[in-house]
């Protein structure tokens, strides 16, 4: 039941404080995974992995994916409530209220500095993604990151610095959403495929 | 047709609706804004496209994914609280569903070498479908040198001292308003101007 509570809390957290975007949410997700234990880095990526796969939103997926891996369908509940609810009661209250004042310039100004902060934040989680999966300095700030098996380990007196593969896909892949139209979840498809083959 | 039954059907149409809009928003956030419009302006014709520019602008100033607070809105706007629930329920029940089975699978094949090979082949792509993320907002957010600023200290204070998301974000909120009121006493003449402009 607490475990139930816990889950259905982080999410009320992350609908109301992820603006910007689902990516926001992947470090609180982190970040309250190592409170309570629930799972080891590596799994938890593969779980936000899954949730890049699914359709709608991905910090929803994502909250749907812990909640299953850590309470079951129980857990699901937990997770699909503490969405939700957070977000029918900000736009009932927004609908009243916020129509009104959108256009004052408070609004304007911590839109200002937020969409900035934004901008590192997503940064941020990208980069702390890399950090926990080993793609970059395994073991290194993150203790319990390991070094990707069947990778290119680039290592610099025994302190490892980055996996080539990797790199090259994460590369490879910011350069194909700013040139191409191709859809994300086939190059999500097309990494699990490559991945296959080259790790 | 009675009154009230009218107001259940829509109700109803409201949930089945954004059932279809969810199972075809890959991605969510900004993908889901051409499908919208279509839907929902076009087909349905329950909202003007100017208001649902509207709803959008406002979406993604809120926290939550734009996907999911864009339909409460346009719930809400249709048939008020239960019409923002319906809307809500019915965008997140496809996905969670199809999140549920992967996690289901995934809870299954953990284990085996080609599922772990795959995944070392996905997320590098999920780090670079972030660091796009990261791309594209700080593309429209960073307007000046002070919001570079702004995005590097976030990055750094998350990255270097491991500062909580969330106080990070609160603390841009805090900025915004500490500018707001700044402004206020600074040019208290050109704020007047700007809040009138604004009604």
């Amino acid at each position: 039941m607490l475990e139930l509570i816990n889950i259905f809390l982080l999410f009320v957290k992350i609908s109301a404080f992820s603006f910007g975007g689902g990516y926001v949410a992947f470090p609180i997700i982190q970040e309250a995974n190592e409170t309570y234990a629930w799972m080891s880095d590596m799994e938890l990526s593969n779980i936000l992995s899954l949730a890049g796969m699914s359709p709608g939103p991905v910090a929803i997926n994502g909250a749907v994916g812990v909640g299953y891996k850590v309470a079951g369908i129980p857990g699901v509940f937990a997770a699909f409530l503490g969405i939700a609810v957070p977000c029918a009661i900000i736009v009932t209250l927004v609908a009243t209220f916020f129509f009104k004042v959108y256009k004052k310039p408070a609004v304007s100004n911590i839109l200002y500095i937020l969409r900035a902060v934004i901008a590192g934040v997503i940064l941020y989680a990208g980069v702390n993604f890399a950090l926990k999966n080993g793609m970059i300095l395994a073991g290194v700030f993150e203790k319990s990151s390991r070094m990707i098996e069947g990778g290119w380990n680039v290592m610099s007196s025994s302190v490892h610095l980055f996996e080539v593969k990797s790199i090259v896909m994460t590369v490879a892949v910011f350069f194909m959403l700013l040139k191409t139209k191709v859809h994300p979840i086939f190059i999500i498809l097309g990494g699990g495929v490559l991945g296959i083959f080259i790790f | 047709m009675s009154e009230k039954k009218s107001k259940l059907a829509i109700i109803f149409e409201l949930y089945t609706t954004f059932f279809k809009l969810g199972l075809f928003c890959f991605g969510g956030g900004y993908a889901a804004v051409p499908l919208f419009e279509r839907e929902i302006v076009e087909e349905k014709k329950w909202i003007g496209k100017e208001k649902i520019i509207d709803i959008f602008a406002v979406a993604q100033s809120l926290p939550g994914a734009i996907a999911l607070n864009s339909a409460a809105f346009v719930g809400y706007s249709v048939a008020g609280l239960p019409g923002a629930i319906a809307a809500l329920l019915g965008n997140l029940t496809p996905s969670t569903i199809i999140m549920l089975i992967l996690s289901m699978l995934f809870s299954q094949f953990n284990e085996n070498l080609y599922v772990q090979k795959a995944f070392n082949g996905i997320r590098p792509i999920i780090v670079g479908l972030i660091t796009y993320a990261a791309f594209k907002i700080g593309k429209t957010a960073i307007k000046d040198i002070y919001c570079a600023l702004i995005a590097i200290i976030a990055f750094v204070l998350a990255v270097v001292f491991h500062v909580s998301v969330i106080f990070i974000i609160l603390g841009g909120i805090a900025a915004g308003i500490l500018l707001t009121l700044y402004k206020s006493l600074s040019n208290t003449d050109q704020y007047r101007h700007i809040s009138k402009d604004g009604e």
